[in-house]
């Protein structure tokens, strides 16, 4: 296997932007990786991209083969990939291989998305064969209050409180009012987010993320090209895709098996470990990490489970300032989710951007010092997960 | 909603629960082979540990515990089914005795009474009514 690096990236802003299709704003992130590493559009020998269902890709999740398209059409192989909110690292993982596999030198992994509004519908069919009709009809949960219950099992758990909840969410906008490609750029007190609308018990709307529109893009390529471009490049040390493991004791449709305690989210942890495994990275060597917070309860599930924070410790972590940039363990210094919105399927490789971007010591005010490692981390529908260590 | 449409039941879905001679039950299945408990019924094991997947019916229930719960505050959009006008209501993760976590809704005159680790038992109640009116009824969890 060859080495594999991020030669250029781009990003569409974050938000609502009605007026433009999904390939304007894919074609905006990737001009702008383009621009950044130095390399024409002809010179892309491949295309990996997210696969979206809910905007362009010619309604079938074509969404690369839209940006080859729009970009001008030069004969080169284009994978869509589908793995839900993880499709953006599936197709990194995808772009990495094909790079480090020797079978292309530059490779473009796109991710793009225009999000309809409201919550995700995870599915719209009314088919009582289809297990996600049958629990929405025969019990009815939204995600919030399937985030809700991941949250309160944690508070009976460990004893979590509504302030150590809101403190998470502070943390992330706090941070997001600082990036540029933020949607929502403004800082929020204590007051603020305990004042929010109450979704689904714990959880108040200032702790939840929505659906946003956006677009991310990146270059990829060999060392011999890395080495002989003019920035310094980001190293990929690994690309890790994985699926949930049969014990893991969440209910992904109406049930599932008990399972050992904690076993959740083992499609994250898998990937994650996996991740860490190929990097050859220790959880003290990593500097920062970009995780998927959907809610805020996920930063404090996630490094927990991942091993690199006691379990039941990560609100005191978090109260300290431990997880801002300059704290022992940043976490999603980009501002998250929380910020952000989610793109499903682009989000998985804007992360991978944050991270980059903190690598190359460009974050600005919220720059992790001195960043040589970071971690990216997505969860995406059906038990998909990616994880993506980058180092410099 | 006329009177007719309004006394007309239907089930949430077709052979999931059962009221059964011993009471309200869950329609599951069970590997000979491994013990796996699945629900609803699987025509094969998913244990990837498993030589022989072997699936014989097995009802689930009455008795459970609350892993964890939430309340829905908000009317969610169809198919979930509630009452008009909306009304709160809870929904949870409930361990049942045979190894198996299974959601459902909770009855109770206050959505907000129950906790984790609280008992619960099935029964089989009205979760509301459809778009044509007629009422839906499903497997819920009540408190013990
Ligand atoms: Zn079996």
């Amino acid at each position: 296997m060859r080495e594999v690096a991020i030669l250029g990236q781009g990003l569409h802003p974050w938000g609502k932007f009605e007026a433009q299709s999904v390939t304007e704003l894919c074609r905006h992130a990737v001009e702008a990786a383009l621009g950044d590493a130095g390399v024409k559009w002809r010179q892309i020998e491949a295309v990996a991209a997210a696969s979206s269902r809910f905007s362009g890709g010619k309604g079938w999740g074509l969404n690369g083969n839209d940006i080859v398209e729009d970009m001008g059409s030069t004969g080169i192989p284009v994978y869509n990939m589908s793995a839900g909110c993880a499709a953006g690292a599936n197709a990194f993982n995808v772009g990495h291989m094909l790079v480090a596999s020797g079978q292309h030198d530059i490779v473009l992994v796109m991710g793009g998305e225009k999000m309809p509004k409201g919550f995700i519908q995870t599915s719209g069919l009314e088919d009582p064969t289809d297990p996600e009709y049958l629990r929405q009809r025969c019990v009815g949960l939204p995600g919030p209050g399937f985030w809700a219950m991941l949250c309160r099992q944690r508070m009976a758990q460990h004893g979590t409180t509504e302030e150590d909840l809101a403190a998470i969410a502070v943390k992330a906008h706090k941070l997001g009012a600082m990036n540029e490609y933020a949607r929502f750029r403004k800082e929020f007190t204590m007051d603020d987010v305990l004042n929010s609308s109450m979704v689904n018990y714990p959880l108040r709307l200032y702790e939840i993320c929505p659906v946003s529109d956006g677009a991310a893009a990146v270059v990829l390529c060999s060392k011999e090209i890395a080495e002989k471009a003019a920035s310094k490049p980001v190293w990929v040390a690994s690309s890790a895709v994985a699926t949930a493991d049969f014990n893991d004791g969440l209910p992904r449709h109406l049930a599932c098996t008990i399972g050992p305690e904690n076993a959740h989210h083992s499609e994250a942890k898998i990937a994650v470990r996996k991740a860490m495994q190929a990097a050859g990275v220790e959880h003290g060597d990593i500097d920062l990490i970009e995780l998927q917070d959907n809610t805020v309860y996920y930063e404090l599930a996630f490094p927990e489970e991942w091993g690199f924070i006691e379990p039941g410790t990560a609100e005191q972590w978090v109260a300290k300032g431990d997880t801002m940039p300059t704290g022992k363990l940043p976490i999603n210094p980009s501002g998250g989710f929380q910020s952000f919105g989610e793109a499903t399927t682009a989000q998985a490789l804007w992360q991978i951007v944050e991270v980059a971007s903190q690598l190359r010591g460009e974050a600005g005010g919220r720059q992790v010092p001195n960043a040589k490692i970071g971690l990216a981390q997505s969860l995406g529908l059906g038990g998909n997960a990616t994880a993506t260590v980058l180092r410099v | 909603m006329s009177e007719a449409s309004s006394r007309e039941t239907v089930e949430s879905a077709e052979g999931l629960f059962a009221e059964t001679p011993n009471g309200p039950r869950l329609c599951g299945s069970r590997c000979a082979t491994c013990q796996t408990p699945y629900f609803p019924r699987s025509s094969g094991c998913h244990n990837p540990d498993c030589d022989a997947s072997k699936m014989e019916d097995l009802y689930l229930g009455p008795k459970g515990r609350v892993w964890s719960l939430s309340v829905q505050t908000y009317p969610p959009p169809p198919p979930v089914v509630t009452v008009d006008p909306f009304e709160p209501f809870a929904a949870a993760m409930v361990d049942l005795e045979e190894g198996l976590r299974v959601l459902g809704r909770i009855v109770a005159d206050d959505p907000g009474q129950l906790n984790v680790g609280d008992e619960v038992e099935l029964v089989i109640a009205p979760l509301g009514h459809d778009p044509e009116g007629r009422e839906v009824v499903s497997w819920q969890f009540k408190p013990v």
